[in-house]
Parts: C-alpha cells; sequence; structure tokens
C-alpha cells in the first residue's frame, strides 16, 4: 500500500549539544528580531488596528486601487484588494476624526443602485485598543503560565516539564519573529492564533516525554514511534492550517487568514523544538542528568 | 449477541449516535428545542431550514462597545446616626453638586446605602476635573480627596444604563439585539449589538439621554422671563402611548403624575400665576418678552414644545381638583415626535451619556455578511478535505482513515448541535473555532489508531483496552493543556475572540468524552472483527 512513511532521523549520529544548538541559535535570533523591533517601534511586533486603533473599511465599488487611495480626506496607511472580490478593497485608516464611512459613500461609485459602497466599517478609538492590548497580554500571560503548571502537575519533575514549557515558549516567540519580518501586525486574529500554538503545539511534547518517561523499551524505538506519530498530527494540523490561511486570504476573510498563517508557522516551529530541542534536554535527563 | 451484552461493548458508539442524533433534532427540528423566549426572532423572514443563529459578522448589523462617562467617589462614610437625617443628607449633597460645578439635570447623583450608612456620589459629565468634584463634595461636608475620585461610573449606574438601553430597544421593536456590559483593563464597556441598523441608527439610539423636564417659562417681574423645573422623569407614573386627538387636531403623550408631586405642580401653577393667564404663551417673540407664560417640554436640556395652559385645565387648578387625577398630556408637533416622547419616558432616561470617542463599532453589511458566510463554510470544507487527504495519505487503509474523518465531523455536527440548542449566534470567531476543533480532533484521533496499530495485530479484546488506555493518558493531558490555554480568552472580553474560545473548549471537552473513544470502539471492531 502507498502510504507515506515518516522518515527516521539517526538520532545517535549527534550530541545533546549539536541538537540543541539549532533551536537555540533560531531562538536567539528570534529574540534579537523582537529586541530591535522593540528598541526601533517601541513594541516588539507592529500593532494592528484591533490594537492601535483605527478605522477599517471593506468598500465595494467600481473605482480603481488609486482611485479608492485618493478618495479620502486623510490618506489611508493601506488599501487592500480581495483576490476572489473584484470589486472589494480593504481600506485601513489610523486613528482619525474624519467621517471615512461617509465619504466613501459620497466619493465612490458603488457596484449598483441598490448596493452601498462600505460593506463592513470598524472603528476602535486608541484607548479601547490600548485596553484590548493590555488584556491580550494577559490572556497569553495567563495562558502560558497555566500550561506550565499543568506541564510540571503532569510529569512532576523538572527537567521533561522545563523542556515542555522552553519549547512552547520558543513556538511562541518564533512565529512572533515571523510576523515582524512579514510585517503581519498584531490583531485579534494572530492573538488567538498564539493561544492555540500554546495549546496545539504542547501536544507533541506531552507525546514525547510520554513515551520516552512512561514507557518501558528502547530509548530510541520509543522516540521513533513517538516522532511517527506527532510528526503525522503536527504535519496534518499545518496542512489544515496553510490551506486555511490561503483561502482565507484569497477571499479576504482576515481572522482566519491571521489564525491559519500564525498556527502553520508556529507548527513549524515545534517539529523543530520538540524533536530537537525537547529530545535533546530528555536524553541528557534520561543518560546523563538522573546518573548524576 | 444479546441486547445487554451488546450495548455494553459499544457502548461509546451507542453514546456517540446518541448524541450526534440530539444534535441532529436541535439543528433541524422546526422551530428550535427550546422555543424562544428570550429572543422573539425575526420570525416572518427567518424560514431557514436550521435552527442556527448567527451573529452580526455572519447576518450583519452593527454592534457599538462604548465607556460611560463619569466619575465616582464610592464608600463615603457620612457622620448621620438619625436615619431621617441620612435619607435628606443624600438630595442635598446632590443638590450642592450640581451647583457647585454648575451641572445639568441627571448629571449629579448620589446613592444611597442605608445597610452600610455609605453613600456614592457620581457626575456623568466630561467638563468637570477630580480636583473639582472632590472640591464639591468637601463644599458638601464630606471627607473626600481628589485621590478618591475615580473615572467610570457605578456599577449600579451601569446597570441602570443597560436596562435602559434595553427597554428602548424593545420599544423601537428590534428583535435579536443585545445588551452587555463587558470589562477590559479596568473599564467598563456597555456593548449593544443590533443586527438590521446601520452604524447612525444605532448610534442615534444610544446618543439620546432622553432626559425629558417639564420647565415653568414665566415673567420675571422686572421685564424678563425666568425658567423653573417644574416636573421631571420620576414624577410621572402612567405613561401612554403617542395618541392623537381627532377633535381638536393634536398629538401627545398622555402621562398621569403622581399624587405628591401633582399636589406640588398645582400649587406652583398657582403661585406663579399660571392659573391666571391661560393662553398667554408665545414663546421666543420678542415683543412678548415679559409676559409669557409657557410650559415647556425640555429633553436633554432642548426645548421641543411650548404651551400655555388651557383655560379648563387652569379652572380646575385654581380650584385645586387637578391633583386628583393628576392627568396630564404632553402635546407634540408630529406623530413621531409623540412617539420619541413616549419612548425616552417609558425606557426611562439613559442615566449616563456614552463616551463615543474611546468607543469600538463595528459594522457589517447583510451583502458582505452573506458572502462571509458562504466563505466559512468553504474555508471550513477545503480544511477538513486538506485534513482528510493528509490522513488517507499516511495510513493508506481505508479501515483507519474513513472512521476518523467521519469522527472528526461528528465532532462539528455536535457543536453546531449545541450551539442550536443554546441559540448562540454564530460568527467568524466561532467558525476558526470549527477548524480549530477538527484540528485537534484529528490529532487525537492520529494517536489513537497509531497506540492501536502498534506492534502488530490487535488480536483480543484487552490487549486493545490497555494500548487505548495508554492512548487515552496523552489524549487526556493534550486536551487539559488546550483547555487551559484557552479559558482566558473564554474568559477576558476580548472582542470576537470569545466565541473562538468557547467553541474550542466545547469541542474539545466533546471530543474527549465522547467521540474521540468511540472512534477507538470502531476501530478495534474494524480490526478484531476480522
Amino acid at each position: 500500500m502507498g502510504k507515506l512513511e515518516v522518515p527516521e532521523i539517526d538520532y545517535t549520529r549527534y550530541t545533546n549539544r549539536q541538537l540543541a544548538a539549532v533551536p537555540l541559535a533560531v531562538l536567539a535570533f528570534a529574540l534579537l528580531i523582537l529586541a530591535g523591533g522593540y528598541l526601533v517601534y517601541g513594541s516588539p511586533v507592529a500593532l494592528g488596528m484591533d490594537f492601535a486603533g483605527g478605522t477599517e473599511l471593506t468598500v465595494e465599488t467600481t473605482a480603481s486601487e488609486s482611485e479608492v487611495e485618493s478618495a479620502f480626506s486623510v490618506e489611508p496607511e493601506s488599501v487592500q484588494g480581495i483576490q476572489a472580490a473584484e470589486n472589494q478593497y480593504i481600506v485601513q485608516f489610523a486613528p482619525t476624526d474624519a467621517d471615512v464611512a461617509d465619504e466613501a459613500e459620497a466619493n465612490l461609485e458603488p457596484v449598483s443602485e441598490d448596493r452601498g459602497v462600505v460593506q463592513l466599517s470598524a472603528t476602535t478609538s486608541a484607548s479601547f485598543g490600548a485596553g484590548a492590548q493590555q488584556t491580550a497580554l494577559l490572556g497569553i500571560g495567563a495562558a502560558f503560565v497555566g500550561m506550565s503548571v499543568l506541564a510540571f502537575i503532569l510529569f512532576r519533575s523538572f527537567v521533561p516539564s522545563i523542556a515542555i514549557v522552553a519549547s512552547a515558549f520558543s513556538d511562541l516567540v518564533i512565529p512572533l519573529a515571523f510576523m515582524n519580518i512579514a510585517n503581519i501586525p498584531l490583531s485579534l486574529g494572530t492573538v488567538a492564533g498564539l493561544l492555540l500554538i500554546i495549546g496545539y503545539s504542547v501536544d507533541s511534547d506531552i507525546l514525547l516525554n510520554n513515551h520516552i518517561l512512561r514507557r518501558g523499551g528502547d530509548f530510541y524505538e520509543s522516540t521513533h514511534r513517538a516522532i511517527r506519530t506527532g510528526v503525522t498530527m503536527t504535519v496534518t494540523s499545518m496542512s489544515a492550517m496553510l490551506v486555511m490561511a490561503i483561502a482565507a486570504w484569497a477571499l479576504g476573510v482576515e481572522l482566519l487568514m491571521s489564525i491559519g498563517l500564525i498556527l502553520f508557522v508556529g507548527l513549524a516551529a515545534d517539529l523543530m523544538n520538540t524533536y530537537l530541542l525537547n529530545f535533546s534536554l530528555l536524553r541528557w535527563y534520561k543518560f546523563k542528568g538522573v546518573a548524576r | 449477541m444479546k441486547p445487554i451484552a451488546f450495548a455494553k461493548s459499544n457502548w461509546r458508539v451507542l453514546l456517540l449516535t446518541l448524541f450526534l442524533s440530539l444534535s441532529l433534532v436541535f439543528l433541524f427540528y422546526p422551530g428550535g428545542v427550546m422555543a424562544g423566549e428570550t429572543y422573539v426572532g425575526n420570525e416572518t423572514e427567518d424560514q431557514s431550514l436550521h435552527n442556527l443563529e448567527f451573529g452580526l459578522g455572519l447576518d450583519g448589523g452593527t454592534k457599538i462597545s462604548a465607556p460611560v462617562v463619569g466619575m465616582t467617589v464610592e464608600e463615603i462614610e457620612v457622620d448621620v446616626d438619625d436615619p431621617d437625617e441620612f435619607e435628606q443628607r443624600g438630595p442635598e449633597i446632590q443638590q450642592t453638586m450640581s451647583d457647585e460645578l454648575d451641572l445639568e439635570t441627571g448629571d449629579a447623583l448620589v446613592r444611597t446605602d442605608y445597610e452600610s450608612r455609605q453613600m456614592s456620589a457620581e457626575v456623568f459629565t466630561d467638563n468637570v476635573t477630580e480636583a473639582e468634584f472632590a472640591a464639591a463634595l468637601q463644599e458638601a461636608g464630606l471627607d473626600v480627596t481628589e485621590d478618591d475620585v475615580r473615572q467610570g461610573v457605578t456599577r449600579d449606574t451601569r446597570d441602570d444604563i443597560e436596562t435602559t438601553i434595553q427597554s428602548r430597544i424593545n420599544e423601537a421593536g428590534l428583535s435579536g439585539s443585545r445588551v452587555s456590559q463587558a470589562e477590559m483593563d479596568g473599564t467598563f464597556y456597555i456593548v449593544t449589538e443590533a443586527p438590521d441598523m446601520t452604524d447612525d441608527e444605532l448610534r442615534a439610539l444610544l446618543e439620546d439621554r432622553g432626559v425629558v423636564e417639564i420647565v415653568m417659562h414665566y415673567p420675571d417681574g422686572e421685564g424678563g422671563q425666568q425658567n423653573e423645573t417644574a416636573l421631571v422623569q420620576s414624577d410621572f407614573g402612567t405613561i401612554g402611548t403617542a395618541s392623537y386627538n381627532t377633535e381638536r387636531d393634536y398629538h401627545y403623550v398622555p402621562v398621569a403624575v403622581n399624587p405628591g408631586s401633582a399636589e406640588e405642580y398645582q400649587n406652583m401653577m398657582v403661585e406663579n400665576s399660571f392659573t391666571q393667564n391661560p393662553q398667554s404663551c408665545s414663546y421666543g417673540d420678542p415683543s412678548r418678552e415679559g409676559q409669557n407664560y409657557c410650559l415647556l417640554t425640555v429633553v436633554d436640556g432642548e426645548v421641543v414644545e411650548a404651551h400655555s395652559v388651557a383655560p379648563r385645565l387652569a379652572d380646575n387648578m385654581e380650584r385645586g381638583e387637578w391633583a386628583a387625577s393628576g392627568n396630564f398630556q404632553m402635546i407634540t408637533s408630529t406623530q413621531e415626535e409623540a412617539q420619541a416622547l413616549s419612548v425616552n419616558l417609558r425606557a426611562g432616561e439613559l442615566r449616563a451619556p456614552l463616551d463615543f470617542s474611546a468607543a469600538q463599532t463595528l459594522t457589517v453589511s447583510p451583502a458582505l455578511a452573506e458572502q462571509f458566510k458562504n466563505y466559512s463554510l468553504l474555508i471550513g470544507i477545503l480544511s477538513v478535505l486538506t485534513v482528510s487527504g493528509v490522513v488517507y495519505l499516511r495510513y493508506g487503509d481505508r479501515r483507519v482513515a474513513l472512521p476518523m474523518i467521519v469522527t472528526a465531523l461528528s465532532e462539528v455536527v455536535i457543536l453546531l448541535g449545541i450551539a442550536a440548542l443554546l441559540r448562540m449566534p454564530l460568527d467568524l470567531s466561532h467558525v476558526a473555532g470549527f477548524i480549530a476543533v477538527v484540528g485537534t480532533g484529528v490529532d487525537d484521533l492520529i494517536i489513537i489508531a497509531d497506540e492501536v496499530l502498534d506492534e502488530g495485530d490487535v488480536n483480543s479484546r484487552r490487549v486493545f483496552e490497555s494500548r487505548f488506555r495508554k492512548a487515552f493518558w496523552i489524549i487526556g493531558a493534550a486536551a487539559a493543556t488546550t483547555i487551559i490555554a484557552m479559558s482566558p480568552l473564554a474568559i477576558l472580553s476580548l472582542g470576537d475572540l470569545r466565541g473562538f474560545a468557547i467553541i474550542t473548549i466545547l469541542g474539545v471537552l466533546i471530543g474527549v468524552l465522547i467521540t474521540r473513544p468511540a472512534y477507538g470502539d470502531i476501530l478495534r471492531r474494524l480490526l478484531t472483527d476480522k
């Protein structure tokens, strides 16, 4: 039967130091990018409208993209055409006093008489955004702490638990750095994606820890079985998220696009973190840590 | 196999079947299982085949979240032992605040708590600083410093506002609307959601304070006019609906003035010579300055109507007979105005104004919402197909892959059933939740399948059970972390994400307790019966 097999890695060829070096280097690089963002812009990643305030319109008009751009008394931050719908554009503004929705209705030609120009308008005041930002930070913090506590309760020993926490931390930091590089602002959707990473990515770590620590049998045999299941899991989720992100991008459904994209990147980071970082910590714990 | 033994060995599958059938009933039973008393629903247009409800992202409408304008000092100790005196202190302080800070009617409020002997004072305006507010309270003889003042209003005030908006929505006949409160970073927001309403329409409904007053406008004896507030909202008892006098051709709202207030009002009318000067009102006419006897209807500080006293009413009051009935007609020029006045009087005034400059608004047109609905269905189907494809490619065995896909889908069906049962309005964020559930669900099914298929064939029930238990430990642990990671979002009111978190948590629970164990059973039957 033609089935996809998960490739086996010959772990015996590498030392723990070598294995951990790769994810740690990536993590350090990601942290560096975030620190740079913090120094230059005052926040590690750019804040989207949900957190910085502003107005977003979805307009439906016969006008061209450049006409849409010049239809307002204030200059839009961005105008983006929606792939699947020819006449729809998403227009974003920094916080403004101008009634941009009224201006759009006044200055742009609707597609047909019975349809308005403005199909969606969302306005967030700067103070509301600031409140949302605090709440989001609180949410991510609480989720991370909760997950860490649970990891300690589940495995009741320091190294395996800290291995889960460390790789989950890296799973969060790498997508954030990716957002910084790819110029994706932090939105409610990306926050949801980040929280889901905390929930999702821990699955493969738990699986690996469980197979290595709680089962008898050969160390490498257990590892390979955990990898076979874990990689299948993660790759399945990744492909679903990638398809969701691409489809949502083409259709202009922002929330679903950001969740899908962030999860895809986060899960890719998780593959590396689980099977290099977490694995090396576990091998060290199993062979050297206990003996000492 | 005997029925009992059959049920015993297949209880997981039977439980799944039960939940699936129930969900289908919840989803498709005409009219819904828990027939709606809470939401009247738009039954005339809603001829859909299912019982799902959609939020504004998938159905169109407007949502406005706005904080309340105001400042508060709470838990003010008052050194008064006598209960009567304590009762009088409240209105006194309120009057002092109003005078000191030069506030409009309704912008100062003192609430007294008789049990704890404490008071709270609030002002509902932006024009006063915290220092001025504290100073005004000190003037009223209270031990309050600027540090005691906080931005925002009391819980009671927010509840009042919520109730008022709810009744305004009801009076306006808007179905499916919701009002709630949400806290974010220490600030409370009043969240109003209305389908079928544009941004401007909903805002107009929320913007009006609706403070209705009857003001006496009469000569000050020095050639000018003076104003005196005679009746306020709380003086009115029964309030009628907008009415029309066919004989004399005018629109009005009939109200009954409460007995005590009616007596007082009657006395004022006599004292201020209104009863001696019926039909002498030319409000705003400069040539009649100093001779007008008008009763003004004032809404939110603006004069909307000015009328003289009818001769018969004047006679009645002069003789002291009017107060017994207290019937009063608030005359308006149009039917719409009578309607608006009646709504304002019935719903009561908005205790404090909302701060739209610190608000968040979202409006989605029904057309775009419809588009989002189709898109999310499409994205959902694409995601499921992808998952199925990968799973099939990985295992290359229909016996393993097919039930996996069916099980993952049945989780979504059960979730939709619950959403229909609870009349949960679905939004884009819920759709994201459904996709996340399919994702975690398949993860767990992969763990079960790998665990059970490992180390050769499953040839006995005992072997299966032991392997299944091992798999279940991992699934349980993974489920617990997902629930913990999502629970902050379910509790915090972070915009649209609550729906996402709730669906994900519910999905994980249903998955772990019902569908994923059933998958194990299905797999066992398929593998061991051969």
